[in-house]
């Protein structure tokens, strides 16, 4: 298990992906907006960046454990 | 067809004298079934990736963007979060696999839940719910050589040349094993994810630039995602993505992949290390999808959007590199799940009652994939009318295995009794319900037959769980797993 005090950030992260990926009001709101986010509609904006979330956070979490020598060979 | 079969034949080539280069590991059941734990991040990255995304991808989840639109983003938020869960789990599954000698997920069934009959169970669902898949993998390269056989060659003979090439494929899978597998889907997993996302993001741009197509100029209708008072109902997206999400570890070919890495680092790094390519895959081919809707031949034939777009923007040339590209994705996905099949026949079915030594194991194993490979040849030649709802419907019983899997990897209180009970009646309901209401379920809300089973499998757990007491060794011996895995 991660130990170090960024772990509570990491999990806090993980937490946050899990929590805008599936609870339904959030996607009901993006599918409700009818405005362009940069030029993209706010459904398609909401699921890029939820997945750019989660790939931030799975990289940040592997950095950090590398970094710290929190990671077992 | 000449220049396409030709690609087709040249990149068969290269995989081939790669795997000839391969030499036969087989003094230990772990040796072939994992290939003895032995590979660093980017065989284990390349390997999650060409055995979680199968050529279907371009067809079937291209074919989606193209026809419904911005909900078929929900593959690119589960794929991500099951990689999520893979992080999580990684030290506590390696670890057991690597003290115990896990070969398969059976194997942690049986070892978490000290049972034999748990072993025989999981073993069953996994390989009752893959084979479907296999035979529908088998048939969308048929779909495949059809395409680019530009007419030449019929449905049923593109089936059966489809067949052909991945039985002949499998000849590798048995003999060398695991270690075949790992190293060939790296090669396959380069040809379908890195070439293949720039592929994607050269049409892309193609259609942009060449056929002035943007998102914005695509229906309303296109962005829609089910709410309140929807036909599919407003839970339907978290259903799909939850579902999703678990249910990516429940498949054995998947799961086995935590168990081939030579160390914890080798997972979190492979996880590093395949996000952002998944990421840039599955946008990539997803927003190809929606774009390419525009273009009227693919409006009349989403499903072949990949090929379409393709000969469009290139000809023949570029026609055939997307073929090349489909079937590097679905050998890797095939042949995950022969391997791990076989090895289930070995180790978890039959090895499970008659003692078997390392010899018998892996004939047994071989026999099995050769079992396995002719059967689901001879189903994918055939005209199964209900082959696709047989997918949809193991595909929602094969989930039920997530909360034992999972509970037992992260909670010391759950039993056999409970793990047994919960994954067995949770498999029952979701094919009960899915047989009673094909699609959906019209008083769940726009729940799948999958997640409704799956509320009552958790509920059993956990009361079972609690209810029924262990034995002091038993409550011992859970204890001592799990003091291995806390640091």
């Amino acid at each position: 298990m991660m130990s170090h005090p960024h772990t509570v950030i990491i999990r806090g992260w993980f937490a946050f992906n899990a929590i805008v990926s599936l609870t339904p009001p959030v996607y009901w709101f993006a599918s409700q907006l009818q405005t362009d986010l940069w030029g993209m509609p706010a459904t398609v904006c909401y699921f890029l960046l939820i997945s750019f979330s989660i790939t931030a956070s799975i990289v940040y979490a592997y950095l950090d454990q590398l970094r710290n020598g929190t990671l077992e060979s | 067809m000449i220049i396409s079969f030709g690609l087709l034949l040249l990149f068969f080539a290269m995989l081939v004298v790669i795997l000839q280069r391969i030499q036969a590991h087989d003094h230990s059941f772990s040796s072939y079934a994992v290939g003895n734990r032995s590979f660093s991040a980017r065989y284990q990255a390349m390997s999650f990736l060409n055995t979680w995304y199968p050529g279907a991808m371009f067809t079937a989840f291209g074919g989606m963007a193209a026809a419904s639109g911005v909900i078929s983003f929900y593959v690119l938020s589960y794929s991500l979060l099951t990689v999520m869960l893979m992080y999580l789990m990684a030290h506590t599954v390696w670890i057991w696999g690597d003290t115990f000698n896990l070969n398969t997920q059976p194997d942690l069934f049986a070892l978490r839940f000290n049972s034999r009959l748990i072993r025989t169970v999981a073993a069953l669902i996994g390989i009752i719910s893959g084979i479907p898949w296999l035979v529908l993998g088998m048939q969308a390269l048929g779909e495949m050589f059809k395409y680019l056989s530009l007419g030449a060659l019929s449905f049923s003979q593109s089936v059966m040349l489809g067949v052909a090439v991945i039985a002949v494929r499998q000849f590798w899978t048995v003999k060398i094993g695991m270690r075949g597998v790992v190293i060939s889907d790296y090669f396959q997993g380069m040809v379908a994810y890195v070439l293949g996302s720039l592929t994607l993001l050269a049409l892309i741009t193609w259609l942009i630039v060449s056929k002035g197509i943007h998102l914005a100029n695509l229906p309303i209708e296109q962005f829609d995602l089910p709410g309140i008072g929807s036909a599919q109902g407003p839970l339907y997206l978290f259903s799909l993505i939850l579902t999703g999400a678990l249910g990516g570890w429940c498949w054995p070919y998947i799961f086995v992949r935590l168990f081939t890495a030579k160390g914890v680092n080798s997972l979190k790094k492979s996880a590093a290390l395949a996000t952002p390519l998944s990421m840039l895959f599955g946008a990539a081919l997803l927003i190809f999808g929606m774009l390419g809707s525009a273009l009227p031949e693919v409006k009349a034939h989403p499903n072949e959007v990949w090929f379409i777009v393709s000969q469009q923007a290139g000809g023949v040339w570029l026609l055939g590199l997307a073929g090349v590209i489909l079937l590097a994705a679905s050998m890797g996905h095939i042949d995950g799940n022969i391997q791990a099949t076989g090895a289930q026949l070995a180790n978890d079915l039959l090895g499970n009652y008659v003692n078997l030594d390392t010899r018998q194991m892996i004939l047994f194993s071989k026999l099995g994939m050769l079992a396995i490979t002719l059967l689901s040849s001879w189903l994918a030649c055939l005209q199964l009318p209900a082959l696709f709802s047989l997918a949809v419907l193991a595909y929602q019983g094969i989930i039920q295995l997530a909360v034992p899997q999972f509970l037992g990897i992260f909670w010391k209180k759950g039993n056999a009794t409970a793990a047994i009970s919960s994954m067995s009646i949770g498999f029952i309901s979701a094919i009960w319900l899915e047989i009673q209401f094909p699609g959906s379920i019209p008083w769940a809300y726009g729940l799948t037959s999958g997640a409704v089973a799956l509320l009552l499998n958790l509920f059993i757990y956990v009361i079972l769980s609690w209810g029924l007491s262990q034995s002091h060794a038993e409550q011992q011996r859970v204890a001592a797993l799990f003091r291995l895995v806390h640091r």
